[in-house]
């Protein structure tokens, strides 16, 4: 019955790492920005959310009509306008990788002390949908089954988009090869403005999700970020389907450990299983071996 | 250039005595900036010591100066302060192997992200052990000394780290860690073992970095995990480093200075705002300063370099004719097409011998299968089309890839796999398609990188003579203060052969190295070769220009599609249907 329940549990919470690690495989791996700041973005959706709640008495669902255009927004200006100059003059990925993290580190910063100043440092919650409900023979709020629902279906729209659409294709080859790319008249760095904003669009959209059963607060986006980043790497960089199966396994892998060992090494559990597959498959659990 | 190697260590011993007498002089307030100084720039120069080389950008700066601290936090109590050190520095140097030997593998930005989590990893570690074991989390430390004696404590490790650090950047030691900033790879080729000099970096970097933590832990008197591992410190010490510029030992000085003071600005004026402020001055610093202070010190130095260099090349040809001339063996071959027949090496027991290999990329079979023997004092060509195979050939035999069949033999004892660094121990160097010089070094320093890594390593003034010696043969007489990054194409040719020939080989694989000289510069070159032959070097060259094929080998194996299509004597070779056809064509033969 632990297993069920574990398994159940697991998968629910992997469905929202999945789409935030779906955005930051995006943001890196189409964009190539390796975005520290990521887990803020987060961290400031499910603010939004909560602000959004508490005084206007909008159901986070609906919030989300608000939250997703702005996330998609904001993400869009940073890359255009501040990330752009660094994309210029990049002589090469590594160099950018160095002034991306360095960047979107101080971007960190910003953020979370502007949500500091706002909210303070303490921990807030609210409670939505926090209806016990009987599935598949254990109890699951409903709310948590809502986010995983919508997680899998924004997942699975993007994938279907990336896959079927035009646009899509254009993001893939952006995502393959940046200059094969602009060979074949795609503007690269519209591709890649659209793609670092939608990245940023499921990450808000996860922390919308995540705000109605969690407790947060203003410094825990480094979490997020390390939990997206490793996700990613697991499930190998630029890869859709990859993320969203490596999610799923974390949610498990986590919950297996808090609830059979300790509350407190889940991410010791985490670390150990992100140096595992590196060493033994580093380009991903469903990368091509080069 | 020539001051003497106790100047510098000289002047910072002063400058650490003129320092020592702040405590008695200044006020608290002054004191702890004083401190803070200290603690940063020590920080950031152990940073640079290991990510400044190798261009692994750590994270991982708190893991291991908050290990220090907490080391220290747990066993105050109990252990005398010697041992205390002792086991602080083991604990560090225990954690960075296991990081190191289970990190240093990955490609950059995987690297990142592990020391980016590693600091929470302990933390979470820490926490754990803490609640469960020592049932009580965040200690008291409390010490009977105060502020002055851990100023004076980080002083002396100041001046231990830089004074340190000023002799390991001129002992063999620094050498190979700034050949593996410029190019891993060929570093490996002159016989740097690059895993173990980069993981003893990695390893000191950390201690140094935990003995830091151990000497603040009494700052905080009570600590907690989340006070002694705060991510924060890691930032600021690489952003400290970057800007003071990481590939210098002052530099990350530099970085420190004025960053700790603009911090302390700042967190004195706007409390509220600090991690605002903070944010704001590291978007700045990628913006404005993307090569540091000192990296812009050093472009334009480069740039004054190159205007004063300009106009020497004309005479290099002229040059490289006169040493060979002076060597006295290059008479022989007065012209590029005059066939040789040179004392080729007795049939008997080949020196390098090449069996069944072959080596396949996936589906691709890049070489099908290659035999060939090199005898003492041979030149054996490989040739062939573009794409047949020779380059990869080269590269298996080398060490950079392994074989998928096939034994190569050297001296009868098994190379095939090895590591490129053992390869060049057993007395194969080589040089590179597209030339690989170490950039930053000058010629005179890279020609001693060849001398410092082989079997019997020179160094000091025999090293110095040895590698003028090499210089003046290859035709790079008076070039040695050159930076190797200035020179134009072919005398970057020229100074790889010089490096290969430093590591004293008894085999040597040149890639292509007579393509692209003029007409004077080829028979010059082929007149080295034949010096070096006479030497009793054997030689597998790789070569697309026939005269100096003709001129120098005395046999050919010829390559087409993976293949070895064609074996035997030059003159053979070069007529057989089947090789003309490969080059030319089938119709055209």
């Amino acid at each position: 019955m632990i297993a069920a329940d574990i398994a159940i549990t697991g998968l629910i919470v992997g469905g929202v790492y999945s789409l935030i690690a779906i955005g930051l495989t995006l943001q890196y791996g189409v964009a190539r920005i390796l975005n520290l700041a990521y887990g803020e973005t987060f961290v400031a959706s499910a603010f939004g959310a909560y602000w959004l709640y508490d005084s206007l008495s909008m159901s986070p669902l609906v919030g989300l009509v608000v939250i997703l255009p702005a996330a998609f927004i904001v993400n869009w200006l940073i890359y255009s306008f501040l990330l752009t100059p660094l994309v210029r003059r990049a002589a090469n990925r590594d160099a950018l990788e160095v002034d991306s993290i360095l960047f979107t580190f101080g971007l960190l910063f910003v953020v979370q002390g502007v949500l500091l100043v706002i909210f303070g440092g303490q921990y807030y919650s609210y409670s939505y949908l926090a209806v016990p409900l009987d599935f598949l023979g254990s109890v699951v709020p409903v709310n948590r089954l809502i986010a995983f629902g919508v997680a899998v279906a924004l997942g699975l729209v993007l994938y279907l988009l990336l896959v079927r659409s035009r646009i899509g294709t254009a993001v893939r080859a952006v995502a393959v090869d940046p200059r094969s790319a602009s060979l074949v008249a795609i503007n690269v760095r519209s591709v890649s403005a659209l793609a670092f904003a939608v990245g940023g669009t499921l990450c808000a959209a996860g922390g919308a999700l995540i705000s109605m059963f969690y407790t947060f607060n203003a410094s825990m986006g480094v979490a997020f970020t390390m939990k997206a980043l490793i996700v990613v790497i697991m499930g190998g960089v630029g890869n859709v389907l990859g993320a969203l199966v490596a999610g799923l396994l974390l949610g498990v892998a986590e919950t297996s450990v808090s609830r059979l060992i300790d509350p407190g090494l889940t991410l010791a559990a985490t670390f150990l299983l992100f140096i595992l597959v590196l060493l033994v498959r580093p380009t991903g659990l469903f990368g091509r071996s080069s | 250039m020539n001051r003497p190697r106790w100047l510098v260590p000289a002047l910072l011993t002063v400058a650490a005595a003129l320092l020592a007498p702040l405590p008695f002089i200044v006020n608290d307030y002054y004191l702890s900036l004083g401190i803070s100084l200290l603690n940063y720039s020590i920080l950031a120069t152990a940073w640079a010591l290991f990510s400044g080389p190798t261009r692994y950008i750590s994270l991982a700066t708190v893991a291991f100066f908050g290990i220090g601290a907490y080391t220290v936090a747990v066993l105050y109590e109990t252990l005398p302060l010697a041992l205390l050190l002792v086991a602080v520095i083991l604990v560090a140097a225990l954690l960075a192997a296991v990081v190191g030997l289970s990190t240093l593998r990955l490609s950059g930005v995987y690297f990142v992200i592990f020391t980016f989590g590693l600091a929470e990893l302990i933390r979470q570690l820490v926490t754990w052990f803490e609640v469960n074991v020592s049932r009580s989390l965040g200690r008291y430390i409390f010490v009977e000394y105060g502020s002055s004696v851990i100023y004076w404590q980080l002083l002396g490790l100041a001046l231990l780290v830089f004074v340190g650090g000023w002799f390991l950047k001129r002992s063999r030691f620094g050498l190979a860690l700034r050949m593996i900033g410029d190019d891993e790879p060929v570093a490996r080729h002159a016989g740097v073992e690059t895993t173990r000099v980069k993981l003893l970096t990695f390893i000191l970097a950390a201690v140094v970095m935990a003995l830091c933590g151990a000497v603040m832990a009494p700052r905080w008197v009570y600590l907690d995990p989340v006070i002694a591992f705060n991510p924060t410190l890691s930032f600021e010490v690489v952003i400290m480093a970057l800007l003071g510029g990481a590939n210098s030992l002052f530099g990350p000085l530099l970085g420190a200075v004025p960053l700790v003071l603009l911090f302390e600005a700042i967190t004195a004026n706007f409390p509220n705002t600090f991690s605002i402020l903070l944010g704001v001055v590291f978007i700045a610093i990628v913006y404005f300063l993307p090569k540091g202070v000192l990296g812009l010190v050093a472009g334009l130095r480069l740039r004054r370099g190159s205007v004063s260099t300009s106009g020497f090349d004309a005479d290099s040809a002229v040059a490289l004719s006169g040493a060979v001339a002076d060597s006295g063996q290059g008479a022989a071959a007065s012209a590029p097409t005059a066939a040789v027949s040179a004392p080729s090496g007795e049939p008997g027991e080949p020196l390098l011998e090449v069996r069944g290999l072959r080596r396949t990329f996936g589906g691709l079979v890049a070489v099908r299968s290659l035999d060939l023997g090199l005898h003492e004092g041979e030149i054996v060509g490989l040739i062939g089309p573009n794409g047949s195979g020779k380059t990869t050939a080269l590269n298996v035999i080398s060490g950079a890839l392994a074989p998928s069949e096939g034994t190569i033999l050297l001296r009868g004892r098994s190379i095939g796999g090895k590591a490129p660094e053992r390869i060049a121990d057993a007395g194969v160097a080589r040089t590179f398609q597209l030339v690989r010089v170490f950039g930053s070094l000058n010629c005179r320093e890279n020609v001693e990188a060849g001398l410092a890594f082989r079997p019997q390593p020179l160094q000091g003034a025999q090293a110095h003579d040895e590698s003028e010696r090499l210089l003046a043969q290859v035709g790079l007489a008076g070039k040695g203060e050159w930076p190797a990054a200035q020179l134009t194409y072919i005398d970057q040719k020229r100074l790889e052969l010089a490096r290969s020939l430093a590591q004293d080989p008894s085999v040597l694989l040149l890639d292509e190295w007579l393509a692209g000289l003029n007409p004077s510069e080829l028979v010059v070159g082929i007149e080295l070769l034949q010096s070096l032959r006479g030497q009793g070097i054997a030689i597998l060259l790789v070569e697309h220009v026939m005269d100096a094929i003709r001129a120098l080998c005395s046999r050919c194996v010829v390559m087409s599609a993976g293949q070895v299509i064609a074996s035997g004597p030059t003159d053979e070779v070069l007529s057989d249907e089947e090789v003309v056809k490969a080059y030319l064509g089938a119709e055209d033969a």
